[in-house]
């Protein structure tokens, strides 16, 4: 293994990390708010891949499929909120968890029964990739790495540098307070799992011109996304991310080691680990787990 | 027409086990496991091996699949136990993922993803295979028989009645100087053994295991059936496991009656089925159809 | 030496002191009670004392026995008993059963007994379930003893976790707010309960509470915490009477009044 070898598994782990930390962020920002993991939150995102592919189809510009994957993104999450969350959001966490586990169950259903189960691919312009010296980087790459990160520093923009974002933030922190000082919480509420929603669409656009769009695709996107969470610290949006990227580069670095399936299952490892010896994440401070 | 009953029975029994673990699991002592799956396939797959592999007799591959789950309980609980709800959930079923990525990795032992064909028949030399279906229906019947028994006696017992006080009040169980560590522990691997024999049972029956019917789907179908028919509640998780197959059966015989859908999304229709019970059931009968203590 | 003795115990969070060098020591047979305003570290130190909170700082001692880094189950096997502010009933099981599920190492609650020895699991429970009838007859829950204590009334349930902490044959209560959210006429019952079971049992009890009129009748000397600090000590009326606890508690009434907020 050269030291070139290296960056290029640093760099691709960089990559799929930067694309788990959408869903790890939807995760974590539900968790912040609505206090459950949310099993959903994978096929959320391959709603977006569906969308996305659709849009591609017609119009070919992959600016519009990135917009109609967060926007099929954005609908699925808001109407899984209205209609199965909603109802039930005073109820115990293993109410919301299964609740969630049966959004995800029939979002799959409509998708396998509407689009098949064969894996579909973006019409993606072929490029060959850049080179420097043994280094190389796929431009496809760069450029969803780059809408990724636009994603990205968006929410945290709206985060930590709106009104709005102040809100979302105090509920996180205090729902009590939050509540007494008049923060309008339906509309916090709506609004993240809006943004939720557009950070899931984007996710499944990505992967899928990445990959394929396949019905499963979010499903298996769901435990890395919830290992990264949970890594980073459920409930700390940076957290979610710097998880991500970590576990992105750990994984991709393992795999001369432990091959392509174990390289899945360090990310559990991890996870575990974290779980195990500081369990309220590596970015959060002590907060109840046990 | 009989081979389609047999069918269904062996599978109901089967399921009867699983949802009997989960129960003991979930229902009595509020472990959020989303891990059964692994377990299920740990006992498969031991059994299979032994008796292929290693020319042992189901006599002895049965327990040993038990036991064999049951082991992998342990380290499972000392990991997870200290965990809340949530937590818990989420580590059981990346457990249950690691366990099917072993499976299909360690390709000299399991054969990966190809899987194991020809796991032998129970009584394979005394008769034919209708012989063995129904020679394992009725050995199936019996496990269920006792496994009911057993749980029984735990459940209606000090034991019970403490793991029911650990499943609604941790905190409070420790002030009266007791661990609950070690109930949950003690459970877990119950309800891994018995999801290992009916892991067996599964290999013997169908006779080629793969590491992909051991995905999380199977866990939350057999949570399907304990949400059905009632948690905490031994004869709810057997009332459960019926329904649970009749739904899936009867999703099967819809096609004949919803034109315009096909065998392939037969598996789509069904995974459907299941996320609406889960909601519809969440929201508005969570004790399931027959009631039953401790739902949440 | 029977009694139940802390030294120095100091805990913080970050830069914030809740439990202040707190140093006391008092009898495991008498009836002592725990005052002071809201966040003065009462509960806080209830969670040192039981063992769900490690101290930055300070020991106890129970029983001459030091209490270093023991985990609750083990505190609560030698003989220390409490309950909760809010009470942790099991809600699902039955009055009854709540309180069976009390008494520490059951024959029945190990696997092996349950299945090999069935005649000792079942000596064991006869006598757990006579015991319970009479703490049942005690307490005066028999109407509500089948029905699962989810459904009690609050008064109701703070006798049941008391009458629970007695099954499990302990030396020393620490009692959380035993009259908090309880009506009237149910507060004289539990006092009368504690008096009867401190007098006929030897079991002593520590006491937080806000309800200074009641605790006032019932205990036998006061401690009063403030800011993490042990402020005052002593019989129940001088305490009470003492400027800085009427400081303390920001313009309490006198003794005879209402509760201090």
């Amino acid at each position: 293994m050269s030291y070139a070898d290296y960056i290029n598994l640093v760099i691709n782990g960089l990559v799929e990390g930067l694309i788990i930390a959408l869903p790890a962020l939807a995760l974590t920002l539900v968790y912040g708010l609505a206090r459950f993991p949310n099993a959903a939150t994978g096929d959320i995102v391959a709603v977006g891949g569906y969308a996305g592919l659709a849009a591609h189809h017609l119009t070919g510009s992959l600016i519009v499929a990135g917009l109609a994957g967060a926007a099929g993104g954005a609908v699925a999450s808001v109407l899984a909120y209205l209609l199965a969350f909603r109802p039930v959001i005073r109820r115990s966490v293993i109410t919301l968890l299964l609740t969630s586990i049966g959004v995800g169950f029939v979002i799959r259903a409509a998708l396998g029964v509407a689009f098949g189960h064969d894996p579909r691919a973006f019409d993606m312009p072929l490029e060959r990739a850049w080179r420097f010296g043994d280094i190389s980087i796929a431009p496809a790459d760069l450029s969803l790495a780059a809408l990724t990160l636009l994603t990205l520093a968006l929410v945290f923009f709206m985060l930590y540098a709106t009104p709005l974002g102040r809100s979302l933030r105090a509920i996180a922190d205090d729902p009590d307070l939050a509540r007494v000082s008049g923060i309008r919480r339906e509309r916090c509420m709506l609004a993240m799992w809006t943004i939720a929603g557009v950070v899931c669409g984007i996710a499944g656009t990505v992967t899928g011109m990445r990959t394929v769009v396949y019905p499963d695709a979010g499903w298996n996107m769901l435990l890395p996304a919830f290992a990264a969470a949970v890594v980073g610290g459920l409930g700390n949006p940076l957290g979610a991310v710097m998880g991500a990227l970590l576990l992105g580069v750990l994984q991709e670095l393992s795999t001369p080691f432990v091959g392509f399936v174990y390289k899945i299952a360090l990310g559990y490892v991890v996870m575990m680990v974290v779980l195990l010896l500081r369990p309220q994440g590596l970015f959060n401070r002590p907060v109840g787990v046990r | 027409m009989l081979t389609y009953l047999l069918s269904i029975l062996v599978i109901m029994g089967i399921y009867m086990l699983l949802a009997l673990a989960l129960d003991l699991q979930y229902g009595f002592t509020g472990l959020i496991n989303f891990g059964l799956a692994g377990f299920f396939g740990v006992g498969a797959y031991a059994s299979a091996l032994l008796t292929l592999k290693a020319g042992w007799t189901p006599l002895l591959s049965f327990p040993a699949a038990m036991l064999a789950a049951a082991l992998l309980a342990w380290p499972l609980g000392r990991v997870a136990l200290r965990l809340r709800d949530d937590y818990l959930a989420i580590v059981t079923l990346g457990f249950s993922e690691i366990v099917r990525l072993v499976l299909v990795q360690e390709q000299w032992l399991t054969n990966g993803v190809q899987g194991i064909p020809g796991v032998p028949r129970l009584g394979a030399g005394w008769g034919n295979a209708r012989f063995s279906d129904m020679l394992l229906l009725v050995l199936l019947a019996l496990s269920i028989a006792v496994a009911v028994a057993v749980l029984r006696r735990v459940t209606h017992s000090p034991y019970g009645r403490t793991i029911q006080a650990v499943r609604d009040d941790e905190t409070a169980v420790y002030v009266l100087g007791k661990e609950p560590a070690r109930f949950k522990t003690q459970v877990l691997m119950l309800g891994a053994a018995l999801s290992g024999l009916a892991g067996a049972y599964f290999a013997h029956y169908m006779t080629y295991i793969v590491p992909d019917q051991f995905v999380p789907l199977i866990t939350f179908y057999v949570w399907m059936a304990i949400i059905m028919g009632g948690v905490a509640r031994l004869s709810g998780s057997v009332a459960g496991a019926v329904l649970l197959v009749l739904f899936l059966e009867g999703v099967r015989f819809t096609r004949g009656i919803i034109p315009g859908v096909s065998d392939a999304d037969m598996g789509s229709v069904q995974l459907g089925v299941v996320g609406l019970v889960l909601i519809l059931f969440m929201r508005w009968r969570p004790q399931g159809l027959f009631g039953g203590r401790g739902a949440r | 030496m029977t009694s139940l003795a802390t030294t120095g115990i100091s805990l913080s969070y970050g830069d914030f002191q809740v439990l202040d060098g707190v140093t006391l020591s008092m009898s495991l047979d008498g009836l002592h009670g725990m005052i002071g305003p809201n966040g003065a570290g009462k509960s806080t130190f209830f969670a040192v004392l039981s063992g769900f909170l490690q101290p930055s700082a300070g020991q106890v001692t129970f029983d001459g026995q030091v209490l270093r880094g023991a985990r609750p189950a083990a505190r609560a096997s030698m003989g220390l008993g409490r309950t909760f502010q809010i009470p942790r009933e099991f809600a699902h099981l039955t009055v009854r059963q709540n309180l069976m599920v009390g008494p520490r190492d059951q024959p029945g609650e190990s696997l092996l007994p349950l299945f090999f020895a069935p005649g000792r699991v079942r000596r064991a429970e006869a006598e757990i379930a006579d015991r319970a009838q009479h703490l049942l007859d005690f307490l005066k829950l028999n109407a509500v003893a089948d029905k699962p204590a989810g459904g009690l009334s609050g008064g109701q349930k703070k006798l049941l976790e008391l009458g629970r902490a007695l099954m499990s044959d302990p030396s020393f209560i620490l009692l959380d707010e035993p009259y908090a959210g309880v009506n009237p006429v149910l507060i004289e019952e539990i006092s009368q309960r504690i008096r009867e079971i401190n007098a006929e049992r030897g079991i002593g009890f520590l006491i937080i509470e806000h309800n200074l009129m009641a605790l006032n009748r019932l205990v036998g000397d006061l401690y009063v915490l403030d800011g993490g600090r042990l402020l005052a000590h002593g019989e129940p009326d001088q305490v009470l009477a003492d400027p800085r606890v009427r400081e303390a508690y920001m313009g309490a009434p006198a003794p005879s009044g209402a509760e201090a907020t």
